[in-house]
C-alpha cells in the first residue's frame, strides 16, 4: 500500500490524515507546508518523520507513491504538475483548480506520465451515493436521466470561517473568480456533472448577496446561486447552492422515465421513487406509507451501519481515497472519471463567467472540449 | 469599587500601548481600566469585519476618541502586525480566534502571535509584552482531587487526546512566546484566567457541566471554579503590562472567595431556571473513559469529545489561588464575589433580555 504525503497542512489536511490512518497498509510519510510551524504541528500530532517547508525537497526526500494536495485552490495546479513530475499520484482536494484549462492540462500530464490524479469530491462516495449509482447501473431510472437536482447548502453562522474573508479583499477566498462559490460548489455540481453529457447546449445562472451576509458587510461577495444546465440530450439539471435555507440541504434528485431517486446527504438516506399508480383515494394513502417504508429501511441500515463501525462521518473521504489507492496498485478503475473532473470544472466557469458579466440572465453555450 | 492605582510602571502614561482582541469581552475592560489609569496612547487592534459595539462603548464613556487609535486588520498578515506594533511599547494580547480545528486554533493562536512577537521586536519598542492564555493549559491527570493547581502545575502534554483544540492552540501559543524570551529576548509576561464571567457573557461555564445531550448535566458539584469576574481578570492584565521585574513570569488569575460549581448553579437557577441532572464525578469520569475507549477502538466513528483528560481538567475539582498575583503584582479584586455573582445575575433580569 501507498506511502503517502500530504502538502498543505491547514484545517483539512487533519481530515485527510484521519481517513488515511483507517486504510490498512496506507501510511504517511511526511507532511509539507510553506509555513514551517503548521506543518510541524501535524506532524507532532499525529506522529509523522517527515515535515517540510519547501514541497520540492519534500519530493526529492520523500519520494511518496501519493500526494495529498490540500492547500488552497491557487496553488493546485503548480503543486499537481510539481508531484506528477516527480512522480507521484496525486489527489487534489476540491475545487480541482482555479479553472478548466488547469484541469485538462494536469489531466494530460498525469496521463502521459501513466499516473492517477484525482479530485476531492468524497460526497460522491458516501454510502447512500454508492448505492444511487449502483441502481442506476442497474437501469433503474429505465434509460438516461430526464432531470437531475442537486442542493448544496452552508451555513455562514460560524464567523471563523466568512468572518477573515469578508475582512480581507486579500484573503485567497476573494481572489478565486468565482469568489466564496468557487470554494464551495464543487460537490453540488460534481454530481450533475456525473450524469451529464459533455457537451452543454444552455447554461443560466443567476446568483445574489443575500441580506444576511449584506448585513456583515458582505461588499462584492455574493452567497446565493441557481443554476440551470441542459445537455445535447435534453437531459436537463438545476442546482441551487444557499447560506440561507434552513434545514441546510444536500441532495441529489435524479429522475428518469422509468423511476426516479432522491438521496439525502444530511441524513444519509435514499428513497426510490417506483412508477406506480393507485386508483382513487388510495393515491394519498399508499404513496406516503411507501415513502415511510423507505425512510425506515434507510433509519435501519444506518443503525446497523453505525454499530458494526461502518459509518464515520467522514465515511465519503475514506471510501474515495480507498479507491484511489486502489486504482493505484491496480485494484480498480480510477475512482472519478477523468470527464466527469473536466466537466464540473468547465460547468463552473461558465457559471462564473455568467455571473460576472452579466450578473445573471444571459444563456452562454458551454462548448465541449476534448 | 475601590481602584488601586499602582505604584510605579514601566510604561509612561504617554507610551503607546496595543491591545489585541480590544473589542471583546475582556479586552474592552481592558482598554476601559487602562484610560482610567490615564494611559493617553492606546492602539486597539480589532478585525475588518468586527461590530465593535463593546469598544466604542468604552470609548465614549471617556470621551476617548482622540486618546484610542483603531487599527483595523487580520494577526496572520505580518504586515498588519507590523502596523500594529510600530512604535509600541507593551502589547496586551488578548485576541483568540476559536476555532474548532487543530489546525485552526493553531493559525489563530501561535503563528498570530509569532507574528505579532516579531512586528514587536522589529517595528515596537519592546517594554512588555503580555500574553492572555488561559487554564486550558493546564493538565490535573496526575493531580488528586482538591490538590492545589498552581502556575507551576503540570501543563497538558497530549491535547491531542484531550481533544481540546483550544487549549492545544494556547499550549503552543505559550511555548512559543517562552522560546522568543528565551532566544529573542522578548519581554513578556503570561497570564492565564481561569473561568471568566461577568455581565455580557450568559453562557455557563463548561467546568459546571454539558448541555450536550438537549438538557444540562450538572457533573460534579462540590468542585470549586478557578471563577474570575471580568473587571478583576482585565484589572490582573493591565498590571501585567505595567509593573516592573516580573518578565518570564506567569500568573494565574482567579478571584477571592471561590464558589462550587453547585453554589454557582444553584444562584443561577434562581434568575434563569433551568432542568438539571446531577452525575457523580466518578460516574462521569467512567463513562468518559468508555467513550473515549469507544472512539479508539471504531478509529473515531464518535470524535473523542468526552475522554479521561477532559472530564479531570473541567470537573475534577481542585484548589486555587491568587496568592503569586498578589504578591508580584500587586493585585487586589475590584469586585468582591458576592458583587460581581449580582451583577452576573442582574444582566438575566427581564429588562435585560
Amino acid at each position: 500500500m501507498p506511502r503517502v504525503a500530504i502538502i498543505g497542512c491547514g484545517k483539512i489536511a487533519d481530515q485527510h490524515v484521519q481517513a488515511i490512518h483507517r486504510i490498512p497498509g496506507a501510511s504517511i510519510v511526511a507532511v509539507c507546508d510553506r509555513e514551517e510551524l503548521m506543518a510541524r504541528q501535524l506532524a507532532e500530532r499525529f506522529g509523522i518523520g517527515g515535515c517540510f517547508a519547501d514541497a520540492g525537497e519534500m519530493l526529492r526526500v520523500s519520494s511518496p507513491d501519493v500526494v495529498h494536495v490540500t492547500t488552497p485552490p491557487q496553488s493546485h495546479h503548480a503543486l499537481g504538475l510539481q508531484c506528477l513530475d516527480a512522480g507521484s499520484h496525486v489527489y487534489i482536494e476540491k475545487p480541482f483548480t482555479v479553472t478548466a484549462p488547469e484541469a485538462e492540462s494536469l489531466i494530460k500530464l498525469a496521463r502521459q506520465r501513466g499516473l492517477n490524479i484525482t479530485a476531492g469530491h468524497n460526497y460522491q462516495f458516501t454510502p447512500e451515493m454508492l448505492a444511487m449509482r449502483r441502481l442506476v447501473g442497474d437501469g433503474f431510472l429505465g434509460g438516461r436521466p430526464v432531470h437531475l437536482e442537486s442542493y448544496w447548502s452552508y451555513d455562514l453562522g460560524d464567523l471563523n470561517y466568512v468572518g477573515p474573508l469578508l475582512g480581507n479583499p486579500n484573503h485567497w477566498v476573494r481572489q478565486l473568480p468565482g469568489q466564496l462559490f468557487h470554494n464551495l460548489i464543487s460537490h453540488g455540481v460534481a454530481r450533475l456533472a456525473e450524469f451529464l453529457d459533455e457537451e452543454i447546449v444552455e447554461l443560466v445562472a443567476t446568483a445574489h448577496q443575500s441580506a444576511y451576509l449584506r448585513n456583515l458587510g458582505g461588499q462584492d461577495v455574493m452567497d446565493e446561486l441557481r443554476v440551470l444546465i441542459r445537455d445535447r440530450f435534453g437531459t436537463t439539471a438545476s442546482f441551487c447552492f444557499s447560506t440561507q435555507i434552513k434545514p441546510g440541504l444536500n441532495q441529489f434528485r435524479i429522475c428518469g422515465t422509468a423511476n426516479s431517486i432522491s438521496v439525502d446527504l444530511m441524513s444519509g438516506s435514499l428513497v426510490r421513487h417506483v412508477n406506480r399508480s393507485y386508483k382513487s383515494y388510495l393515491t394519498f394513502l399508499v404513496p406516503p406509507m411507501v415513502n415511510a417504508r423507505e425512510y425506515i429501511r434507510n433509519a435501519r441500515r444506518n443503525a446497523v451501519d453505525i454499530f458494526r463501525q461502518r459509518l464515520h462521518q467522514d465515511s465519503g473521504m475514506k471510501e474515495l481515497i480507498d479507491q484511489f489507492y486502489g486504482s493505484i496498485t491496480g485494484r480498480g478503475p480510477a475512482p472519478i472519471p477523468y470527464r466527469e473532473i473536466l466537466l464540473t470544472a468547465r460547468i463552473m466557469d461558465a457559471i462564473f463567467a455568467q455571473i460576472h458579466a452579466t450578473a445573471g440572465r444571459a444563456s452562454i453555450p458551454v462548448a465541449a472540449r476534448g | 469599587m475601590s481602584i488601586q492605582m499602582p505604584r510605579e510602571f514601566i510604561v509612561a502614561r504617554t507610551g503607546r500601548i496595543l491591545v489585541t482582541g480590544s473589542n471583546g469581552f475582556i479586552g474592552a475592560k481592558v482598554v476601559e481600566i487602562l484610560l482610567e489609569y490615564g494611559f493617553s496612547n492606546l492602539r486597539c487592534f480589532v478585525r475588518p469585519s468586527s461590530r465593535l459595539d463593546r469598544l466604542n462603548r468604552v470609548i465614549q464613556k471617556f470621551s476617548a476618541e482622540k486618546t484610542v487609535e483603531l487599527v483595523s486588520g487580520d494577526l496572520l498578515s505580518r504586515e498588519d502586525c507590523a502596523r500594529a506594533a510600530d512604535g509600541v511599547s507593551v502589547i496586551y494580547h488578548l485576541a483568540a480566534g476559536f476555532d474548532k480545528s487543530f489546525a485552526g486554533a493553531f493559525m489563530n493562536s501561535a503563528l498570530a502571535t509569532r507574528n505579532l512577537a516579531d512586528a514587536f521586536l522589529e517595528r515596537g519598542r519592546p517594554t512588555r509584552f503580555v500574553n492572555v492564555s488561559s487554564f486550558a493549559v493546564y493538565s490535573n491527570l496526575t493531580l488528586g482531587r482538591r490538590a492545589p493547581l498552581d502556575e507551576d502545575s503540570p501543563l497538558e502534554d497530549a491535547p491531542q487526546e484531550r481533544y481540546d483544540a483550544y487549549g492545544f492552540g494556547k499550549l503552543k501559543q505559550e511555548e512559543l512566546i517562552r522560546s522568543y524570551g528565551q532566544l529573542r529576548g522578548l519581554p513578556y509576561v503570561i497570564l492565564r484566567p481561569g473561568a471568566v464571567f461577568g455581565p455580557g457573557k450568559k453562557d455557563l461555564t463548561g467546568r459546571i457541566g454539558v448541555d450536550t445531550f438537549g438538557f444540562f448535566i450538572h457533573i460534579g458539584g462540590s468542585n470549586q471554579l478557578p471563577l474570575t469576574f471580568v473587571d478583576n481578570c482585565a484589572e490582573a492584565i493591565v498590571l501585567a503590562g505595567l509593573v516592573p521585574d516580573v518578565n518570564g513570569e506567569i500568573f494565574n488569575v482567579v478571584d477571592d472567595e471561590l464558589l462550587t460549581s453547585a453554589q454557582f448553579l444553584k444562584a443561577y437557577k434562581k434568575v434563569k431556571p433551568l432542568f438539571s441532572v446531577r452525575l457523580p464525578y466518578a460516574v462521569a469520569y467512567g463513562l468518559s473513559m468508555a467513550w473515549e475507549g469507544y472512539s479508539r477502538r471504531s478509529q473515531g466513528q464518535l470524535p473523542p469529545a468526552f475522554n479521561r483528560r477532559r472530564c479531570a481538567a473541567d470537573w475534577k475539582g481542585n484548589r486555587f489561588s491568587n496568592r503569586k498575583l498578589r504578591d508580584k503584582l500587586g493585585w487586589e479584586p475590584r469586585i468582591r464575589m458576592k458583587d460581581a455573582m449580582q451583577q452576573f445575575l442582574a444582566q438575566f433580569s427581564a429588562r435585560s433580555h
